[in-house]
């Protein structure tokens, strides 16, 4: 298994050819000195970002990262690491007997057994050539065989690592957290070795690897990368993952570490590996995870009403949230009076429910937090699959309120039959988001009508929405994609990935470009109306941001700037035209 | 005993949880509905027998249950009478015994399961049917079942040892298989038959 996969180029590839040895993580020489290491007072941060910032936006042909990083070189320069590698024997024990947590009132003995949880997955190369990446990709942990010996498991672009701050091991995307012991107490050397020093590191360069490190009281999170993604990115990433665990257990678990600082946490996560690998993949497909906005199904404005009508009929009787979704897009969602919900909540949420094959076979009854709703408490979710993509979650503080909430079910489900919401949810699903080359308003493209959405033209078409044979031209003016974010709303659009980026790997290659603009949009409050344009060998990139709304957008790489800047402002204009039936409106009136 | 004996806390609400529902139910000797509750440790197969029992199915890709899973399925004893459980299948992950009781409070039923092939299960087992008679209903009825029969070859824990330690805690003994269906049938018959009935009319 894994010599295949050492050749074939890994999930986190961003690009489709096999990179040399040596440009892989071969090892992470950390104590050798060989890599550049940079540790940043928090103070630092301002000029760095404005050295970061100045560098991305003149540029025209991109890859400013070269001499970012020499820059940064003359910060610190070869930091001896000689002494971590001393301190690392204190605490490199194997992952000892399961102490008793007291998380929560645990009772009873561990010795989970999570062996038959972890799927034997996916060869990665089961990618090529698939189309939709989110069907493509199989869930469950990959390549538990592996440690830090092993020659695949170092090669890998992407590593994510939890560990407590005693060094103890509690989730690693890739290879057994057992294993892993030593490396975790490693990693724990480095971060307690700067915090003796008064300080905090947050990222290593080691050549084109990145080490980025979070601490969130006694749980570190690590990201060690080599995908070029900018550290805010990953930074982001990683309080995602922080998150997930919070959804996953609140963040009470805190004191079992006040109680026993040696506390081994994960047969507490025990099971919910498929969960945060399916959030780590999403970093490379959900645009929601960079820009803590959510989507929405696209739904005639008629339609999104009558389900949210029902919806708040049963957030009155003590439901805290009602979240109508369907796949990872809400279809309708009302809180109870002053709650409301964060986007990335949204998104922990839905990635926990739709990770969790379990929710698919019957309806539970399930705690959860929300972590920036309250990440002390737990909430209670009911949750039932009304058809094969489409969810409904209830959220209760009320431990005894399952039937309450069967009931309320129930009724929501009849309802949303009767009124054939759920029908057009699923033609919806299959008609997909807006299509660049249905961009309206150019007098001499085809006479397509402002809004395909909602309203369904051309019903002999099959579903799916084949379009002629343009394949290669994306919409007018070379637009290729965009993405819309509403600022007041919190919500975005994305609009149908066009011809020329059909495969996964494309797409996820626009994805890291957006979010390294993303990144540099949002790096060093700049006032409002801030625009860039950048060209490569791939796409240019034009990004406009305003106090309402920001907009993405990726052209063919040849693209006209004059014409790029027009199509942008037809772009929003679009969207304004339609945005009754891509964004989620009415909720304010009626629920906050 | 009367009605209150298969839904201990309909008329009294004296323990709250996760009860059956005030609003539906028609209960009398022919016709009961009962709670019941599945615990033990994670991986013994509990959502196996629930999936064999409700659906006939089984899917050998192990999902591992999250919260609880609700399911209900009605049988037809000898005597005629019908039985619709309301199955509360448990996650068995750490993580979640401390909530355990949100779903076996006000059960009529428990079905303690452990895998044949881990020692370590039995233990969890032990550790659950002292739970309930701690704090479970006390008319529960308890069934103490020994999963994954089929794999006998990689038993570890002996027949004689389950039948032992359930005799001792007035429990009723069965040894299943999901996978092959084996007494999954005759598990829930049995308890049919062990329901304490309303006075009949």
């Amino acid at each position: 298994m894994s010599s295949s996969d050492s050749n074939s180029s890994s999930v986190d590839d961003p690009n489709p050819n096999p990179k040399p040895l040596d440009n892989q993580l071969e090892t992470l020489n950390l104590e050798q000195g060989s890599g550049s290491i940079i540790i940043q007072n928090e103070d630092d941060e301002e000029g760095r970002q404005q050295d970061q910032g100045s560098s991305l936006n003149g540029s025209l042909n991109v890859n400013s990262d070269n001499h970012e990083q020499d820059d940064r070189i003359g910060l610190v320069r070869n930091v001896v690491w000689r002494r971590t590698n001393s301190e690392m024997e204190v605490d490199v024990n194997g992952p000892s007997s399961p102490s008793s947590s007291g998380y929560a009132g645990e009772r009873g003995s561990s010795g989970v057994s999570e062996d038959d949880e972890i799927q034997e997955v996916a060869k990665d190369s089961a990618l090529h050539g698939v189309f939709d990446s989110q069907a493509a990709w199989l869930p469950g942990k990959r390549h538990v065989d592996e440690d830090d010996a092993s020659i695949s498991w170092r090669k890998r672009k992407k590593h994510f690592f939890i560990l407590s701050h005693s060094g103890k091991p509690i989730y690693s995307r890739y290879g057994d957290e057992h294993k892993l012991a030593g490396f975790s107490a490693t990693l724990q050397a480095i971060i307690s070795f700067v915090e003796n020093g008064g300080d905090r590191v947050k990222l290593v360069r080691a050549g084109k690897h990145q080490v980025v490190f979070l601490v969130k009281g006694p749980i570190y999170l690590v990201c060690i990368s080599c995908t070029e993604e900018p550290y805010e990115s990953l930074r982001g990433q990683l309080e995602l993952i922080y998150g997930q665990m919070i959804l996953i257990l609140t963040k009470s678990v805190n004191r079992c570490f006040e109680k026993n600082p040696k506390f081994d946490m994960t047969p507490l996560l025990g099971g919910t590996d498929v969960v945060f690998s399916s959030l780590i993949h999403s970093f490379s497909w959900n645009p929601a995870t960079f820009l803590h906005a959510y989507t929405c199904l696209p739904l005639a404005y008629g339609t999104r009403q009558a389900a949210g009508a029902i919806l708040h009929d049963v957030a009155d009787s003590g439901v805290l949230f009602a979240i109508l979704m369907c796949k990872h897009k809400v279809v309708s969602l009302v809180g109870a009076q002053k709650a409301s919900l964060h986007p990335d909540d949204m998104l922990l949420l839905s990635n926990f429910i739709m990770s969790s094959e379990s929710f698919r076979t019957s309806e539970s009854f399930s705690p959860i937090c929300l972590p920036r709703y309250n990440p002390m408490a737990f909430l209670y979710a009911y949750v039932h699959y009304l058809d094969v993509d489409t969810y409904l979650m209830l959220l209760t503080t009320s431990s005894d309120a399952f039937y309450h909430l069967k009931d309320c079910r129930i009724r929501i489900e009849m309802v949303l039959l009767k009124s054939n919401v759920l029908s057009e949810v699923q033609r919806s699903m299959l008609d997909g988001e807006m299509h660049v080359e249905d961009l309206p308003g150019d007098p001499l493209s085809r006479f397509g009508s402002a809004s395909h959405l909602g309203e369904h033209q051309e019903p002999t078409d099959s579903p799916g929405r084949f379009r002629e044979p343009f394949a290669g031209i994306g919409g007018p003016a070379g637009l290729w994609h965009f993405i819309y974010r509403s600022i007041y709303l919190e919500q975005y659009v994305s609009s149908e990935f066009s011809a020329p980026i059909n495969s996964p790997q494309q797409q996820k290659r626009l994805y890291r470009a957006y979010q390294k603009i993303y990144a540099s949009m949002h790096d060093n409050g700049n006032g409002p109306h801030k625009t860039q344009f950048r060209r490569d060998e791939n796409y240019v990139l034009l990004c406009w941001v305003t106090p309402d709304f920001e907009l993405y957008a990726a052209f063919d790489p040849l693209a006209d700037k004059g014409l790029a800047i027009k199509t942008c402002n037809r772009v929003c204009q679009w969207v304004k035209d339609v945005e009754n039936e891509i964004f989620l409106l009415g909720a304010s009136p009626f629920s906050w | 005993m009367g009605c209150s004996s298969s839904l201990p806390d309909r008329s009294t609400g004296r323990l709250g949880g996760l009860n059956v529902s005030e609003s539906g139910g028609v209960v009398d000797a022919k016709n009961l509905r009962v709670k019941l509750v599945l615990l033990g440790d994670s991986g013994v197969g509990k959502s196996c027998i629930v999936l064999r029992f409700v659906r006939g199915q089984f899917d050998p890709t192990s999902k591992v249950t999250i919260g609880a899973s609700f399911l209900s399925q009605t049988i037809a004893l000898q005597d005629s009478t019908t039985v619709k459980f309301e199955i509360w299948d448990t996650a068995g992950q750490e993580r979640y015994a401390a909530l355990a009781p949100l779903y076996y409070r006000g059960a009529a039923v428990a079905v303690i399961v452990y895998d044949i092939t881990s020692p370590e299960t039995f233990t969890k087992a032990q550790y659950w049917v002292k739970e309930l008679q701690k704090h479970g209903s006390p008319d529960i009825v308890m069934a103490l079942v020994a999963n994954k029969a089929d794999l006998h070859e990689k038993r570890e824990v002996p027949t004689q040892d389950g039948i032992d330690y359930a005799e001792k805690n007035g429990m009723f003994f069965i040894e299943t298989s999901a996978k092959t269906a084996d007494n999954i049938n005759q598990l829930f018959e049995e308890i049919g038959k062990r329901l304490p009935r309303p006075s009949s009319t």
